[in-house]
């Protein structure tokens, strides 16, 4: 079929007048953006191959077998697709606990988690483990732990048993998010600075030292990327510093709102042996809470960061 | 802290953690003869191969679909290249077709509505709908092909009402079980032009009872509906905003990811959709059926 049937001369200004409603009830019809991810610069990969899979963030990478250790190429391409694409997918990754620190820790040292000790002999694992008896899907929008001075700069989550259906894991991209705001709005943000807690997340501190609260710039410069993105999350931020409370409150509903729009997410659907790693400073991402009773275990080690969150203005 | 004390502790918080659902699924697990159905997500949606859409469907095909689409609430078909007329022959197994008042078809083909977007055309319809439900009669259902994609982007979510109406409170079913809303179309289209130029108007039940499936599923969208009949308005307003912040968490979603010649087909009674509205300046044209409704919506306690 030729474009010219579909498109004839009648129907494409017919077509107009719809665009034309639509762009003038913006505000019933949802406004429509244009996301840079899609045009931005590509690398040309030798080692791997980078299948973008939404126009503002991640990417499927394939060709590469993690059990086994990574050529100096091999990973240098695996960082630069993860700062390109800000969450990578890779399929059919059997690894053992031995092998996902291993991967991790080409990219930095690994995290412990504070509260949770891994499985015996590896202390840097995590495992996070629903069923019939346990509702522990995270079904918030947050990054991670960014409650803390210097939260882990990314994860590495491995599936190992997967529901029927459901399950997903949505990724969101904070400069998607960040750009698509007006000038008005990047220009309010670019100096104020928000409270990161854990103590009304994981409920009142029980030892003799409750971590102090962190404070974070509400835009953050990605270290490698030089990108701006939005740095405030439902889930572990509490205000925003030097506004009223109503101010602040305010400010933060519609950022979050803001988040939830779909034109900065993708919708990554596992399978047994699927890997996610995202880059933890300029994604947030949320578990789908649609699977119950059925079972879901994840085995995830997270890198430490290396420097404390800042805002460069460009 | 052990697997208990999270799962305690994330229950225990899910002002902040988010709400757990645990979703119905299809009504019925159906053994099928002539179609192969994956199911994509728990709340709705089912990818359906076997079926070759440029060859005319025997009845048993036709039921087995349509068990399916009322089942699944959406369905999809993958590398389906058909015609102008071989779409509108797949409609009609499932109903009239719905002839679009402002917006001609091609040449010959008035049934057809062509969605096209490109760098000048900046055509998505990105918030949550039910298609035209400011008519009296909504429609049944369409049928939607792609024609031309864009690289990556573009994907179209669907939203079970089904599904999002199981996961309210039990005090809250009771309460929208009673309600009707007003649905117009001026404050969408603008006002009419002349007297030719229709802005329908129409009022329905705020909780529907799907015609087939009886299961019971959130009727208000945040396009066409105006107001819920005898609350006062800033009651109203703060009531169909929860729906719609309801409607959007994606326990209850699908997204699907279109290829050149995939169809997806919904059932107008029950999901809504939207558009993602990411792929501008590229340029994007789908072609689309609709099926004429047969009832008013209406509703039925369970």
């Amino acid at each position: 079929m030729s474009n010219e049937v579909l498109l004839d001369s009648k129907a494409l200004a017919e077509n107009e007048a719809l665009a034309y409603v639509l762009e003038s009830h913006e505000n019933i019809w949802g406004s429509r953006l244009r996301l840079a991810g899609s045009n931005a610069a590509k690398t040309a990969y030798q080692t791997i191959r980078v299948e973008r899979l939404s126009p503002a963030l991640g990417a499927e990478i394939s060709g590469v077998d993690l059990t086994k250790p990574l050529e100096d190429k091999t990973f240098q391409e695996i960082h630069t697709a993860l700062i390109e694409n800000q969450v990578i997918f890779f399929r059919d990754q059997n690894l053992s606990m031995d092998q996902h620190e291993a991967f991790g820790r080409r990219f930095g040292t690994l995290h412990s988690h504070p509260a949770i000790p891994g499985p015996e002999g590896h202390p840097k694992v995590l495992i996070l483990h629903a069923d019939e008896k346990a509702h522990t899907a995270v079904s918030a929008w947050h990054a991670d732990i960014t409650s803390d001075q210097v939260p882990p700069m990314g994860s590495i989550l491995l599936a190992k048993v997967l529901p029927e259906t459901g399950g997903d894991t949505m990724f969101a991209s904070m400069y998607a998010a960040y750009e698509a705001l007006t000038d008005k709005w990047q220009k309010f943000l670019s100096d104020l600075e928000a409270e990161h807690s854990v103590e009304h997340v994981f409920g009142g501190s029980k030892g003799p030292n409750p971590p102090s609260p962190a404070v974070h710039p509400v835009l953050r410069t990605h270290p490698v990327s030089g990108r701006t993105g939005l740095y405030v999350n439902s889930v572990y931020t509490t205000k925003i510093i030097g506004m009223t409370s109503k101010e602040s409150a305010a400010v933060l509903d519609f950022l979050i709102r803001h988040v939830e729009r779909p034109e900065f997410h993708v919708r990554f659907k596992w399978k047994v042996n699927s890997i996610a790693f995202w880059d933890n400073r300029c994604t947030q991402h949320r578990a789908m809470a649609d699977y119950y009773p059925q079972t879901r275990t994840m085995q995830r080690v997270a890198i430490n960061g290396e420097e404390r969150p800042f805002h460069r203005p460009n | 802290m052990d697997n208990a004390a999270i799962s305690k502790m994330v229950q225990g918080n899910n002002t902040i953690w988010g709400d757990h659902f645990q979703l119905a699924g299809p009504g019925a697990e159906r053994a099928y003869e002539t179609i192969q159905l994956t199911r994509l997500a728990p709340a709705l949606g089912a990818e359906i191969s076997g079926v070759d859409l440029t060859k005319s469907l025997g009845p048993k095909t036709c039921q087995e679909i349509h068990d399916a689409l009322v089942d699944n609430q959406v369905i999809f078909f993958r590398d389906q290249d058909i015609t102008l007329q071989q779409h509108k022959d797949f409609g009609r197994y499932f109903g009239s077709l719905h002839v679009h008042p402002v917006i001609p078809g091609p040449e010959g083909h008035p049934e057809i509505l062509m969605l096209h977007s490109d760098e000048k055309e900046q055509y998505s319809a990105s918030a949550w709908h039910s298609d035209v439900s400011c008519d009296p009669v909504p429609n049944l259902g369409a049928i939607l092909l792609a024609k031309v994609m864009p690289k990556t982007g573009g994907d179209t979510e669907f939203a079970s009402m089904h599904a999002a109406y199981e996961g309210l409170s039990d005090k809250m079913q009771r309460f929208l079980c009673g309600l009707e809303a007003q649905h117009g179309s001026e404050h969408v289209f603008g006002r009419a032009k002349n007297a030719d130029d229709k802005r329908p108007t129409a009022i329905h039940p705020v909780i529907r009872t799907h015609p087939v499936s009886g299961r019971q599923g959130i009727y208000v969208n945040s396009v066409f509906t105006v107001k819920i009949i005898g609350l006062k308005p800033k009651e109203s307003a703060s009531v169909l905003e929860f729906l719609y912040r309801h409607i959007e968490l994606p326990e209850f979603h699908v997204r699907f990811k279109w290829q050149v010649n995939s169809i997806a087909f919904w059932d107008n009674r029950s999901p809504q959709h939207r558009a993602i509205a990411d792929f501008f300046p590229q340029t994007r044209t789908m072609q689309r059926v609709t099926i004429n409704g047969d009832s008013p919506p209406f509703y039925r306690p369970s």
